[in-house]
């Protein structure tokens, strides 16, 4: 039975350190355990989740402070009463994983995981100002601070996000957050195949109505939405996210939809659906009801999504749906010992683009290379970074490459 | 300005450097004569000056990748520079350093409106980033007040932000790749046109990074079409506090602006000598705010703005009516850091940033030891995010003005961090505010930004004596091990 | 930003002048952005902040120029469009001719490149010899690849065809069509009138139709840019008070409205006579006068307006905007609004600040850099769709004139003024069908 390690102030993560020997995991809530690289059996355990609370919290300055392990409904209630959000929409795993909740704050962050308007407001690792952590050597640190315009030094709060605690425990965490939108509508197009989707959803971002989100849902993955509309169109569906002011969003929506006139049949979902659709993208709903399924994510330059979802399906039996106007392409296959990853790898852009293996059984995992295999020159840089921060392989080992 | 002591047995060998760096990137593209070599000594920051020992000029990824081969080598130092319009001295050459210009390196690669990028050469300015697309209703929006000359490779080693950065983000949030060549001379691709790459952000350390981690030889950046209209609007104020308050009453309304500027008095009077744009000459405080996006939604913004700024006491307010009056009124604001130079012939120019509401506060503070060291001072700030530009007034001709003006924005700088700010927003770190880094960081943190620094450039070669004020030997890494708030190594050579 | 002259140096007028320039400069480089040459070369050097800094070295010195400040220098076009850029208000123009006429006393070029510039400054300024030179050029092209350097050069640049000499150039006075409601001189030049004689004639047509009587001055001639570019403070003076006594007789022979001038790179020099006659008091006040006088064609049409006259259907024209035009004398917009009032289509190339290269001689003295902006100018005036090219100045004309850009056939060069003699009545400018 591994040793757990639940300290219940920021100090205390540090002495845990020094005090536990050889490699530890570093987890919050766990709803994101199963991403990633498996973790080796056996380890101790750095359970963050008792560190919680908001620590600093001013609306007007578009700020907010809270320990590591601050769970993310927490966060989002506390923004919520002041009419503010997290901008870059922290994803909900746990349908996808079978997790209890969307998990912590320092989660979502360690694992830069963002939702649908990244493409407009940013993600995850955009969003954070600063932090506080203790690196594999026991050593507290900091970086970054409370505001937005900061280049004091090294921005090590970039390399931390999406780092999956390979680099160190983080206690606290430093956000900006903004105003939630007034208003929310969606542009539906419905019937069209998935190059001229894209062609839709390109021509959306590229105009002045400031799309914040662009998704195109095929027919059998629209049809398992939660919004009528949708599933009972019976054809697959292009889906344009507009946000603002009031009249303003009313106005661009009907823009949008004035411009998009003729390609498909059109309409519009008002906040609330959009809320529950966009929700749906967000946190891979579709996929989510199939347990079983391996799911990959994608993520292309937007020109190729189309034609890489395409080729991949043309191999591989299973579902899939684009994301961030066609360069995010999520992917969910019947089984394979595999996971389908040479099929999947193969059709990447020469250029730019990478899959990620989200969801498969442990021992899949562990054999196929869960992140995008490195150049060479940029892994040999990797491991010197990880040396930097954890020069013993403390921290979560092999939870994104065998040798981070 | 204590710099790294320089390596005379380099410089004892700088011909016969220049003759091999010749060979690498062509006849003209090595300059050694001295008279030649003073042009390079500076870059915006024109308080401290040092001429390089050789400067190169490569054209091309595959000269960089040369130049520094051969420097790593040799044990030579290597010093980048792009426009040379930083502020904060992190283009200073070294007695016994190699200068490289990324000046030459100014071709525009790509356009690919099917992705919304461009692929430029690092020399390339700013403005140059947006003319190659402004034709078909595109921009790139990050917009620092020297965008038009300054680099673009010059934006991704400040981290720069601009007016616009308060809705749009700074740079880093509109890089989507860069190439970099690392001091040894391997090549590295960071990221791409896809988002979200897979393993370590490197390109978000790299951004901000001051030519410390490698050489960007290429950047790919974010393009973004043109809001459907932009209006400016000029607010005047009897004093700082209560521009600072409208300022805080917009963002709680939820508003935020495509961008949002304060000047004082001085700065005011600066500007308008040079742009003519019809600031009030009789207030205390302009706040510049331009609402951009969709027409209908600027229209709105535009009568909430309006409403807001009278109630928080506005004095004079105008709107600006058509494109060329919205350009004269952000023209004078952009030129307000050189146009002082109408007021005084030399100025440190400071950048801290604070949390917005203690704007008053650090304004009254900078005034107070605007008294205690006698000399004028005048302030541009980025109000939006609490960015602070006081702009010291001396005259380096004039005994020890300099002295004097080095202390006052020391100061300055002190009491950003006492008001839960940073020392720098965007103009970096580079020797300006570099002996006050211990004051915001604790020498762990520093520590480890050290070994994030030794992960890049083992070798250390790479602008030595910026940002850091202690020059760091990374064989020496593996020996460490942590004393609390010790000062390691006492006995290695503090420049 | 800092200087360091002794109080002794700064006894000299040209000095303290120079001391209150170089302290407004604040170093920011905000200048390196609009420079053609630092554009092309990327190097500090070749920037007008790099050029502060080496003229400010070399006065500070009190020695001979050195060799390095002396080639850039020499590489600085004249541009201008530094001063347009410079949010300090430095006066870069007048600390370059204080540093020109240093090098001009102090350094001794070598023996050729003297021959080059004497040779220059004696036949330029003179149209008999101007063309004679042309004549001679043009027999030489064959054998060009025999010629050194920049004799080489100049062979190629020679035209195909020389127009006759027009009648439009002698010092005569042209009675206004219909009521007469101004009088004005007409400043003929020198270059001009050789290379492209249409111009004046056009000039003549339009303004007499907008009733203005048009005197060409007996005396008047070249305008001494070439000389005070080179550094030649006599040659230039000597030109200007010519010119000022020309023009001040035919002010005696009755009211004198304007001085229009239809070359600009000659227009910047006349608005400039005050500073090259400032060292007699009494030449600079005549020559403050004449200054005042004097207008570019563009400013002085637009005052006038063009009574409704319109071409249509009418092409669509690019504008070129010469460097001594919109740096030098400051007027961008009313070329550019006339040319569109006249029913033209008018667009603009990308860059348009930067310089075709032409510059006055700098196309014969620098050929390198002036063919590298050349081209970079005619591909960005070819991407604007645009079959015809208007400029304001006769460098620039004759510059582009037979360039081709890539992959298509040269894009006819014409003067504004022609256009708009055409718009209003006259006839179609030479070289368009």
């Amino acid at each position: 039975m591994s040793e757990i390690f639940k300290p219940a102030r920021p100090a205390a993560v540090a002495e845990v350190l020094v005090q536990a020997k050889g490699a530890i995991e570093v987890r919050g809530r766990g709803s994101k355990r199963a991403l990633g690289r498996p973790v080796p059996e056996g380890l101790a355990v750095l359970d963050l989740s008792g560190l919680a609370g908001i620590t600093l919290y001013e609306p007007e300055e578009l700020v907010m402070s809270a320990r590591a392990g601050t769970p993310i409904a927490d966060v989002r209630a506390a923004l919520a009463e002041k009419n503010q959000e997290l901008a870059f929409d922290p994803p909900d795993y746990s349908g996808l994983f079978g997790g209890r909740d969307a998990g912590t704050l320092g989660g979502a962050i360690a694992c830069n995981l963002s939702g649908s308007r990244r493409i407009k407001s940013g993600a995850a690792r955009d969003h954070i100002l600063g932090f506080a952590g203790v690196n594999g050597r026991g050593e507290e640190f900091k970086s970054g601070g409370r505001v937005m315009k900061n280049v004091t030094g090294f921005d090590l709060s970039k390399l931390i996000a999406g780092s999956y605690g390979t680099l160190a425990a983080l206690t606290d965490v430093t956000v900006k957050v903004l105003p939630r939108p007034e208003k929310i509508r969606t542009v539906l197009v419905f019937g069209l195949a998935a190059d001229p989707a894209v062609g839709v959803l390109r021509e959306s971002l590229g105009s002045s109505h400031e799309v914040a989100a662009a998704a195109y849902l095929p027919q059998d993955v629209a049809q398992t939405s939660a919004v009528d509309l949708v599933a009972r169109a019976g054809a697959s569906v292009a889906a344009l996210r507009i946000e603002g002011h009031g009249p303003s969003a009313e106005y661009r929506c009907r823009a949008l939809k004035g411009v998009l006139d003729g390609r498909g049949a059109t309409e519009e979902l008002h906040t609330q659906k959009s809320e529950i659709f966009w929700r749906e993208v967000r946190d891979v709903a579709a996929f989510a009801a199939d347990p079983v399924a391996q799911i990959w994510r994608l993520s292309v330059p937007p020109a190729d999504g189309a034609r890489v979802a395409g080729a991949i399906a043309a191999r591989l039996k299973g579902r899939y749906f684009l994301d961030w106007g066609g360069g995010l392409v999520w992917f969910a296959l019947a089984p394979l010992p595999d996971a389908g990853a040479e099929v999947v790898r193969s059709v990447l852009p020469p250029d730019g683009g990478q899959a990620t293996l989200i969801r498969a059984e442990a021992g899949v995992r562990a054999r196929v290379a869960v992140f995008q295999p490195l150049p060479p020159a940029l892994a040999e840089l990797t491991r010197r970074v990880k040396e930097g921060f954890d020069p013993d392989r403390r921290l979560n080992p092999g939870r994104m490459f065998a040798d981070v | 300005m204590r710099m790294p002591v320089p390596d005379p047995s380099v410089i004892a060998r700088r011909a016969e450097i220049a003759r091999n760096l010749r060979a690498l990137v062509g006849p003209d593209g090595v300059i050694d004569g001295a008279d030649a070599l003073r042009a390079y000594d500076c870059d915006g920051m024109s308080a401290y000056r040092q001429p390089p020992m050789l400067v190169a000029l490569p054209r091309g990824t595959g000269e960089v990748v040369r130049v520094l081969k051969y420097c790593h080598a040799h044990n030579v130092r290597i010093v980048p520079r792009g426009a040379g319009t930083g502020l904060s001295g992190g283009a200073l050459p070294l007695a016994d350093a190699v200068t490289v210009g990324l000046a030459r390196m100014n071709r525009i690669i790509e356009v690919d409106y099917a992705n919304r990028c461009v692929v430029a050469e690092p020399g390339v300015t700013n403005l140059g980033v947006t003319d190659a697309v402004r034709s078909a209703g595109f921009y790139y929006a990050p917009d620092p007040s020297s965008q038009i000359a300054c680099s673009i490779g010059g934006n991704v080693a400040e981290n720069s932000g601009g007016v616009h950065c308060l809705k749009y983000g700074l740079t880093v949030h509109n890089v989507l790749g860069v190439e970099l060549v690392l001091m040894d001379g391997e090549v590295v691709r960071l990221g791409g046109k896809h988002l979200d790459t897979p393993g370590l952000d490197l390109l978000g350390v790299v951004i901000g990074s001051e030519g410390l981690l490698g050489i960007v030889t290429q950047v790919t950046v974010r393009i973004l079409k043109a809001p459907e209209t932009a209006r400016a609007m000029m607010m005047g104020f009897a004093s700082n506090e209560s521009a600072g308050d409208c300022v805080g009453r917009i963002i709680s309304a939820g508003i935020i602006p495509g961008g949002m500027e304060m000047m004082d008095r001085p700065a005011i009077r600066a500007s308008e000598e040079y742009a003519h744009a019809g600031y009030p000459l009789d207030v205390e405080s302009l706040l510049l705010v331009e609402l951009d996006g969709p027409a209908v939604e600027v229209e709105h913004l535009v009568k909430r703005v309006e409403e807001i700024a009278r109630a928080a006491g506005a004095t004079t307010l105008t709107i600006s009516r058509d494109a060329a009056e919205r350009e004269r009124i952000w023209a004078g604001r952009k030129a307000a850091f050189p146009a002082i130079g109408r007021l005084s012939p030399d100025y440190l120019c400071m950048d801290g940033t604070i949390p917005r509401r203690k704007l008053p506060e650090v304004l009254a503070k900078i005034a107070e030891l605007s008294r205690r060291y006698n000399l004028g001072v005048a302030n541009v700030f980025h109000a939006g995010d609490g960015n602070l530009h006081p702009l010291i007034l001396f005259d380096a001709n004039v005994g020890d003005e300099l002295d004097r003006a080095e202390r006052f924005g020391a100061d300055i700088l002190r009491a950003c961090i006492a008001a839960g700010g940073v020392l720098t927003g965007e103009h970096g770190v580079g020797i300006e505010k570099r002996d006050l880094m211990p004051e915001m960081f604790s020498p762990l943190d520093l520590e480890q930004q050290h070994r994030l620094k030794c992960a890049f450039d083992p070798s250390g070669l790479l602008n030595p004596g910026k940002v850091f004020p202690t020059l760091h030997r990374c064989a020496d890494h593996g020996m460490m091990r942590v004393h609390k708030n010790e000062t390691r190594f006492p006995d290695l050579p503090r420049f | 930003m800092q200087t360091h002259f002794s109080p002794a140096q700064l006894e000299e007028p040209d000095i303290r002048e120079a001391d209150g320039i170089l302290r407004k400069c604040v170093h920011c480089g905000f200048c390196l952005a609009t420079c053609p040459t630092y554009v092309l070369l990327g190097d500090e050097l070749d920037s007008p902040r790099g050029r502060i800094y080496l003229v400010k070295d070399m006065l500070e010195r009190g020695a001979k120029a050195p060799p390095t400040a002396v080639k850039h220098l020499d590489r600085c076009l004249t541009c201008l469009a530094c001063m347009t850029t410079c949010p300090s208000g430095v006066d870069y123009m007048r600390l370059a001719d204080i540093a020109r006429a240093r090098i001009a006393l102090d350094v001794r070029r070598p023996w050729p490149e003297r021959l080059l510039r004497a040779l220059l400054a004696l036949v330029l300024p003179r149209p008999g010899l101007f063309r004679l030179a042309l004549i001679a050029a043009r027999w030489a092209r064959p054998f060009k690849a025999l010629l050194p350097g920049r004799l080489k050069v100049m062979a190629a640049m020679a035209p195909a065809r020389l127009p006759a000499p027009s009648a439009v150039d002698r010092p005569q006075v042209f009675a206004a069509e219909g009521q007469r409601r101004h009088r004005v001189a007409l400043m003929n030049g020198c270059a001009q009138q050789v290379l492209r004689p249409s111009i004046n004639e056009a000039t003549v047509r339009l303004l007499t139709r907008l009733g203005c009587e048009v005197v060409v001055a007996e005396g008047a001639g070249c305008c001494g840019a070439l000389a005070h570019h080179i550094g030649d403070a006599a040659g230039a003076e000597a030109a200007a008070r010519a010119n000022v006594a020309a023009w001040e007789k035919t002010i005696a022979a009755g009211t004198l409205d304007a001085i229009v001038i239809n070359a600009s790179g000659c227009g910047t020099t006349v608005k400039d006579y005050a500073f090259l006659l400032r060292h007699d008091p009494a030449w600079a006040a005549r020559g403050a006068r004449i200054a005042g006088l004097a207008r570019d064609v563009s400013e002085w049409v637009a005052g006038l307006g063009l009574a409704g006259a319109k071409l249509a259907p009418a092409p669509t024209v690019v504008y070129q905007a010469a460097c001594s035009l919109q740096h030098g004398q400051k007027v961008s917009e009313a070329p550019k609004r006339l040319l569109a009032e006249a029913g033209f289509t008018v667009r603009e190339p990308t860059e348009s600040h930067l310089c075709c290269g032409s510059a006055g001689v700098y196309n014969i003295l620098e050929p390198v850099l002036a063919a590298g902006l050349k081209e970079r100018k005619i591909e960005r005036l070819a991407a604007t769709g645009a079959r015809i090219v208007a400029t304001g100045n006769i460098g620039c004309l004759a510059h582009l004139q037979g360039a081709s850009p890539q992959g298509a056939s040269p894009i006819p060069v014409v003067h504004t003024v022609e256009l708009l003699d055409w718009a209003t009545g006259g006839p179609v400018p030479a070289g368009l069908s």
